[in-house]
This record gives structure tokens, C-alpha cells and sequence, in this order.
């Protein structure tokens, strides 16, 4: 009975974009399954095999933006495109992967390496969120020398740092409203301290 | 400094500050550029600076300070020394599992949905405030909203198309 309420608060938080069909209730939103479990739900519930999950993961570690950048590609693979996951769940997953002492996004490769293939799956999640960023980052260490003066760097903030924000609000709804509404505040704020400091300057 | 005292080093650091890169910075400041001078001001900053670079997990810089003390092994090894303690999650969400149809938990986990959607805004809003310092940024952010949103454009094909807008514009102006 109460899975059956969680089951059903669920679907309606998140009926948009995900419908609970009434034949397969104890599959879904359940985030550890033991062996016995697995064998049962292998034909109902989304599987994700060892390929796909490396795949979604690297695609992960490809993301710009840090966690973030990260989040919102797992959010589309794993939420909106394949449904093995459900918004509900999704958030409270990174809910508790923020409390671990560890890289947020590290504690979430873990937590669905696990949930989708076992050990051996974090093993693969892992690999592949950190392959990209670190190839690239010794790769860049061993550049030093000769990138120490480069004027590469500045070119940074009109490319690949905005575009990774407008990722991060493709994440909620709500965000994207949220995000104004503080943006705006934040816009005045800034325009008062300079009509401040312009004041103050007039008066020397 | 022998390489298993740099990854002690880098675990303690990394479980103190729960994994958020920047926040390690100042800690690895003081240890290994002020403390025991292994490491150069000029070598802790380009580490940071590639890790706003690169794709990925932002706290793997580490990985660029240990290539740059012990080389390949060295970068190994400190990663690893940020990866492991992430294994603490399959306990938590085990005993999250257990509990999970109580009462009490329902209620914890509502609660963590929504601080989550705030949690995530507030990153939001702190990485905006370092990132649209210039008008070019407002653009590229828009025109990233317009095809990521409206078009439904990939985001990697997006990505690449922004970047290059950004530097035409640069160019130009």
C-alpha cells in the first residue's frame, strides 16, 4: 500500500513526461534491486545494458560546465529520452549524492553503475565520465610550456562558459523562470552600485 | 613529499570540502605551493585553469597536480583518491532503499526533491555571476537558450555552433 501512494504521487508529479502503467507498479522508482528481483523485472521495467550505460556516461564526461553540464545530460539520457529513471527519483538521487564527500557527480556514476549493472557497473560509469576530462587534462598538463602564455584562455567567456549555462536551464522549467526573476534582481542590483559609484564621483 | 602522503593529502582534502573543486584550491595553496613548496603559484593555477577547460568533473585538476609531481603514476593515483570515497553512496542508497516506504522518509525525500531544484539554481546562479561579465556572453547564452529550447537542436552540434559564433563575434567587434 504504500509503494502504491508513492507510485501514485509519483505519476502525478511527473505524468508529463512519464506514465506509470498500472500493470508493472513494483518496478518502478525502486532504486536497488536484489538478484531474485532482477531476474523478475527483466522483462517489465527499462534495462540498461553495460554498453548503453558507458555510452550515456561518456557522453556524460563530454559535458562543459562541470557537474552541472554533467547533470543535465544524465537528467535528457536517462529521465526524458529512455525513461529508466523518473524525475521524482532522479532528483532524489542527486539529493543524496550532494551529501557524499566525494564529487557530486562521481557519487551519481556510482549510484547508477550500481542501480543499472552492479560493482562492475560503477566500474564502467566511472571509466567512462572520467575518460574524457582525464585524457584531456594530461594531455593539457603536458602542453604546459607551451600553453603558459597562450591567449587561447581568453577566449573562454564568449564561447564554451555561457553556452554550458544555457544547459544547465534546460534542466526544470521552473528553473528557467526562477533564474530570471533572480537574474533581473541581480541586473538592478548591479546598475544601482554603478549609479552609486557614479554619485559618488560627481560629488568628488 | 612521497606520492601516498600527496594522495592522503588530496583524499582529506576531498572529503573536507565534499568534493567541490574550487574549494580544495585554497587548501592545496596553502600545503603544497606555501607549506612544503613542491608545487609553483604558476603550476596550482594552470591546473585550475584546465579544469575550466576540460569537459568533466570539475575537481580533476588533481589529476594535472599529480602528472605534474610524480608523473603518470602520480596522476593515478590522485585520482583515485577523489573517485573511491564516491563507493559511500551504495550504503546510503541501500539504507535509503530500506526506509524508503516509511513516513518519515517520504517526507525527507520530498523535502530533498525540492532543495535539490534549489541547490541546482543556486550553482546556476553563482557560475552566471563569473560567466556573463560581458555583453558577447549575454549573446552566446541566448542564442545557446534559442537552439538548445526552441530548435531542439543536439546539444553537442549546438555547442560547437555558439563557440564558433562567439568567436566571429569576438573577431568582428
Amino acid at each position: 500500500m504504500p509503494l502504491d501512494d508513492t507510485l501514485a504521487q509519483a505519476s502525478e508529479l511527473v505524468s508529463d513526461d512519464f506514465r506509470i502503467l498500472p500493470a508493472q507498479p513494483p518496478n518502478r522508482g525502486t532504486i536497488l534491486k536484489t538478484v531474485s528481483q532482477k531476474q523478475q523485472s527483466k522483462d517489465h521495467s527499462t534495462r540498461i545494458t553495460s554498453g548503453e550505460l558507458f555510452s550515456i556516461f561518456l557522453k556524460a564526461g563530454l559535458a562543459f560546465g562541470g557537474g552541472l553540464g554533467i547533470l543535465a545530460v544524465l537528467e535528457d539520457e536517462l529521465v526524458s529520452k529512455r525513461h529508466a529513471v523518473s524525475r521524482d527519483e532522479f532528483l532524489s538521487i542527486y539529493g543524496i549524492a550532494r551529501i557524499v564527500p566525494s564529487g557530486t557527480m562521481t557519487a551519481l556514476a556510482v549510484a547508477y553503475g550500481y542501480k543499472f549493472g552492479g560493482l562492475s557497473g560503477t566500474v564502467i560509469a566511472l571509466t567512462a565520465l572520467s575518460l574524457p576530462v582525464f585524457v584531456l587534462t594530461i594531455a593539457l598538463t603536458i602542453a604546459y610550456r607551451y600553453l603558459r602564455n597562450s591567449r587561447l584562455f581568453d577566449l573562454l567567456p564568449v564561447t564554451i562558459m555561457p553556452a554550458a549555462l544555457a544547459l544547465f536551464l534546460r534542466l526544470n522549467p521552473a528553473l528557467i523562470l526562477l533564474a530570471g526573476g533572480a537574474l533581473g534582481a541581480l541586473v538592478l542590483q548591479k546598475a544601482e552600485e554603478q549609479n552609486d559609484t557614479k554619485k559618488k564621483g560627481s560629488e568628488k | 613529499m612521497s606520492l601516498w602522503k600527496l594522495a592522503l593529502l588530496i583524499a582529506l582534502f576531498n572529503l573536507m570540502t565534499f568534493g567541490n573543486g574550487p574549494v580544495m584550491i585554497p587548501l592545496l595553496q596553502t600545503h603544497l605551493v606555501e607549506g612544503s613548496r613542491v608545487l609553483t603559484q604558476d603550476q596550482l593555477l594552470y591546473a585550475f585553469t584546465i579544469a575550466r577547460v576540460t569537459p568533466g568533473q570539475a575537481n580533476f585538476y588533481v589529476a594535472s597536480i599529480g602528472y605534474m609531481l610524480y608523473g603518470m603514476p602520480g596522476s593515478i593515483v590522485a585520482t583515485l583518491a577523489i573517485i573511491l570515497p564516491g563507493y559511500i553512496m551504495i550504503p546510503l542508497l541501500h539504507g535509503f532503499e530500506h526506509l524508503r516506504d516509511s513516513r518519515w522518509i517520504k517526507g525527507f525525500t520530498n523535502g530533498l526533491t525540492v532543495t535539490s531544484v534549489g541547490l541546482i539554481l543556486a550553482a546556476v546562479l553563482q557560475i552566471a555571476r563569473g560567466t556573463l561579465t560581458q555583453p558577447l556572453a549575454w549573446v552566446v547564452l541566448i542564442a545557446m537558450l534559442v537552439m538548445t529550447q526552441l530548435l531542439k537542436w543536439n546539444i553537442f552540434v549546438a555547442l560547437a555552433a555558439v563557440s564558433c559564433l562567439g568567436l566571429l563575434l569576438k573577431w568582428l567587434l
